[in-house]
């Protein structure tokens, strides 16, 4: 018997559970929901010059106006403020003092005049110190202040004698904006990621589940070694997630993300998926039950995430070696079409090779005890010592 | 019915208990007030990080490092690129001072020597600065290319003061006795604290309260205790009241306790009372469809999976309001819960109409909690 018998085994399980099969659909319908989420905030971001990532509220902060000339009140921002045009004074001091808007904006009614004469034109903005939106509004009346002397400015002097005396000023930028970068190749990988977590559950059952059937007494009687047992469980998980991964990166790339060399991107996502599984049998191998390797699960996902994430921050914030570390950079630079050097790739494929030779031999062996698997299990910090007294290795 | 109450009252005593006796829900309930803080840290940090103002108040120009040529040293441009508080580095070499954008400097300006007027700015674009110089440099610069053109233009100096500030703004502010006492009186603030970060925290603890009761029901069934407890006298809608009671009034603490923390933290959440009505709506909504899930499944495992998947949509529908622009959409946005709560917490007064908008959801979670209530007949029913 050879590990290929229970990794078509673990197969078969898994491909015919219907349950199994409506959650794979099911979260391929996040995954589109995800997409449209996600590109609906892009061109957001995108428009707003790609400054910051604000909510967007409609009418979030509401301000009384007051223009008979009607030169101001078209210059105020309606995505933020929502404008109520009003022609009595003493009324809108009274809703801003009893809190019923956050602002009034006054201009004196004779405004275009005023400006047309040469005279500068006062603007009153009375606001309400007990509303914390009143920054807010402030804010909104100086951008619009700020608006009409620009273009006041630029149309006298245009027409003014300027003797062609005209600067002439180009901005140059180098590098994608940091907000923009963030969104779109950060959550592109995370997004890519994401189906090695979701399968946890498949090598929990998988193990834990052998326990709990109280079946896995019968598997370690069967004329096979431990570690083909946990290699041969592994692979079957392994290929459910590159079929997962296949069917992302197709969704992803048919709705016109640009995934620069997609084969490689593949490789090494799938790569990932080992070491990832490798820790996932570690835990399965040690807990009792579902309960407790879904807590346990949930820590190492959260060290293993952040393992993935935060080298990606680093990179894109300074260009470290040490980032490469992780594999989520590498595939974010794979597919943002990057030169990547040959020690690069060999620090994230060293990394990947030592975290699964450990994990698997940590799994395989904790699976080989008796006490570990069918009881009476030692404590954590029993086997820590064993490891630290090297009694674990002769075990 | 002091019976009933009496019922009601011992399973939810014993609910209740099953509830505190939950570790990963107590470690979870911790772990929000971390995210409180996290997502308040992040807040300012960021709001100070993209506000030109407030970076000046805290002196942090130091960052907003600008290569300007040698050349430039004591002319107008320099003056009013100095006026900006941009940390200016003069360069005569433009190759190397290209060559160090990105890493020591975040923009390079560049003027023609022949022409003084020729002026051309490259910036590092995935500098976290990027922003702030950008708009600085542009600010200085168009500045100084229009005193130079008024210079030139023969307008005389009152003129020129037109031009240069053809509106005066004076911000009068009223209710100084009532001021809010705001951590960071900056607009970025303000929008992303109650825009987002509010409603999010305050609803975390919904959230978590619809995963936890997807084992109410099968739970039971699991550890077949089930029909013990429809062999007991209790009627349906006792059982539904006494397993959503606890789990609804701890999310409601939870709620509270975020409130009174945000305050603390100087971010004022006015009308809590409406807010925590519209809570315990939303609140009912999430554990009533919670526990319809867990009728439907046959193990906890599928429940968990069933539950996070209607959490991805519930989110979807809730937070995306907060993010979308559109204005054919902008009447059913009156409707929804976040929305209507960014509202109440940050408006000192609100009007009528406020409460007419919470209707609806207070409308669909009573429509769900009865529904809730006649499966469960109906699930009983057929057990028995």
């Amino acid at each position: 018997m050879k590990f290929t018998t229970i990794t078509k085994w673990e197969l078969k399980n898994t491909l015919k559970s219907r349950k199994f099969m409506m959650i794979f659909v099911l979260q391929l319908s996040v995954l589109l929901l995800m997409i449209i989420v996600f590109n609906s905030f892009v061109t957001n971001i995108e428009s707003d010059k790609g400054i910051a990532i604000t909510p967007s509220l409609n009418g979030f902060a509401t301000m009384d106006v007051q223009d008979q000339s009607g030169l101001i009140s078209k210059y105020v921002n309606p995505e933020i403020i929502s404008v109520n045009n009003v022609t009595t004074y003493n009324t809108s001091i009274l809703r801003t003092e009893n809190g019923l808007t956050t602002g009034f904006l006054y201009v004196q009614g004779n405004a275009d005049t005023q400006i047309k004469t040469g005279e500068t034109v006062n603007m009153l903005v009375y606001v309400d110190a007990a509303d914390p939106k009143m920054s807010v509004v402030t804010n909104e009346a100086n951008n619009t202040a700020k608006t009409i002397a620009q273009s006041y400015s630029s149309s006298l002097t245009t027409s003014a004698n300027t003797q062609n005396l005209t600067a002439n000023f180009t901005q140059e930028t180098t590098g994608e904006s940091l907000p923009l970068q963030i969104i779109k190749k950060v959550m592109l990988v995370i997004l890519l990621f994401l189906p090695l977590l979701l399968f946890g559950n498949i090598i929990i059952d998988s193990i834990v589940g052998e326990k709990e059937r109280k079946t896995g007494e019968i598997l370690v009687a069967m004329p096979i070694s431990h570690s083909q047992i946990i290699i041969g469980k592994s692979l079957a998980v392994a290929l459910t997630i590159s079929l997962q991964v296949l069917i992302w990166l197709g969704v992803l790339l048919i709705f016109g993300f640009s995934i620069l060399n997609p084969l490689a991107v593949f490789v090494f996502i799938f790569l990932t998926s080992i070491p990832i599984i490798g820790i996932t049998a570690v835990v399965a191998a040690y807990s009792k039950n579902y309960k407790e390797a879904g807590i346990g699960l949930s820590l190492a996902y959260l060290v293993i995430v952040g393992f993935l994430i935060i080298p990606v921050l680093v990179y894109i914030s300074r260009k470290s070696f040490i980032a490469n570390i992780s594999p989520m950079t590498i595939v974010m630079r794979l597919f943002s079409g990057q030169f990547i050097a040959i020690p690069d790739y060999l620090l994230c494929l060293g990394f990947i090779l030592i975290v699964s030779l450990v994990s698997y031999w940590f799994a395989i062996k904790m699976f080989a005890r008796d006490d570990i698997t069918f009881g009476p299990r030692p404590g954590i910090l029993r086997i820590l010592f064993e490891l630290l007294t090297l009694k674990f290795f002769r075990k | 019915m002091i019976e009933a109450m009496n019922k009601i009252k011992a399973l939810t005593v014993k609910e209740g208990n099953d509830i505190l006796r939950n570790r990963i829900y107590l470690l979870v309930v911790l772990v929000q007030v971390f995210i409180l803080l996290g997502a308040f840290g992040l807040a300012l940090a960021s709001s100070v990080a993209s506000d030109p103002t407030l970076l000046d108040q805290y002196g942090a120009t130091s960052v907003l490092k600008v290569g300007v040529p040698e050349t430039v040293k004591g002319t107008p441009l320099d003056a009013a690129l100095n006026d900006q508080k941009l940390n200016i580095t003069y360069y005569n070499n433009v190759t190397a001072a290209q060559n160090a954008l990105g890493t020591s400097l975040v923009a390079v300006v560049k003027v023609d020597p022949n022409d003084p007027l020729n002026i051309s700015v490259a910036t590092d674009n995935s500098n976290i600065f990027y922003p702030i110089v950008s708009s600085k440099v542009g600010t200085a610069v168009n500045q100084y290319s229009l005193e130079e053109k008024l210079k030139s233009s023969g307008l005389n100096s009152s003129q020129i003061q037109q031009v240069l500030a053809p509106v005066s703004l004076q911000v009068v502010v009223l209710n100084m006795d009532k001021q809010t006492k705001l951590a960071l009186n900056s607009p970025y603030f303000v929008e992303i604290m109650y825009g987002f970060i509010v409603p999010f925290i305050l609803l975390l603890p919904f959230f978590l309260a619809s995963n936890i009761v997807t084992d109410s029901v099968v739970g039971e069934r699991e550890r077949k205790t089930f029909e013990v407890l429809l062999m007991t006298p209790v009627s349906s809608s006792q059982v539904m009241l006494g397993k959503i009671i606890p789990i609804l009034s701890f999310s409601m603490i939870q709620s509270i306790a975020w409130i009174l923390l945000l305050d603390i933290l100087r971010v004022p959440i006015y009308n809590s009372v409406p807010i925590l009505l519209v809570l315990f709506f939303v609140g009912l909504a999430f554990i009533g469809i919670g526990t319809l899930l867990s009728m439907f499944v046959d193990s906890t495992k599928e429940a968990n999976s069933a539950i996070t998947i209607v959490l991805v949509f519930a989110t979807f529908v809730l937070f995306m309001p907060l993010f979308i622009k559109t204005a054919y959409f902008s009447v059913i946005l009156n409707f929804i819960p976040t929305v209507l709560i960014v509202k109440m917490a940050s408006t000192p007064n609100i009007g009528l109409n406020m409460l007419m908008y919470s209707l609806p959801t207070v409308l669909i979670s009573i429509l769900i909690f009865i529904l809730t209530i006649r499966y469960f007949r109906h699930e009983r029913a057929i057990r028995l």
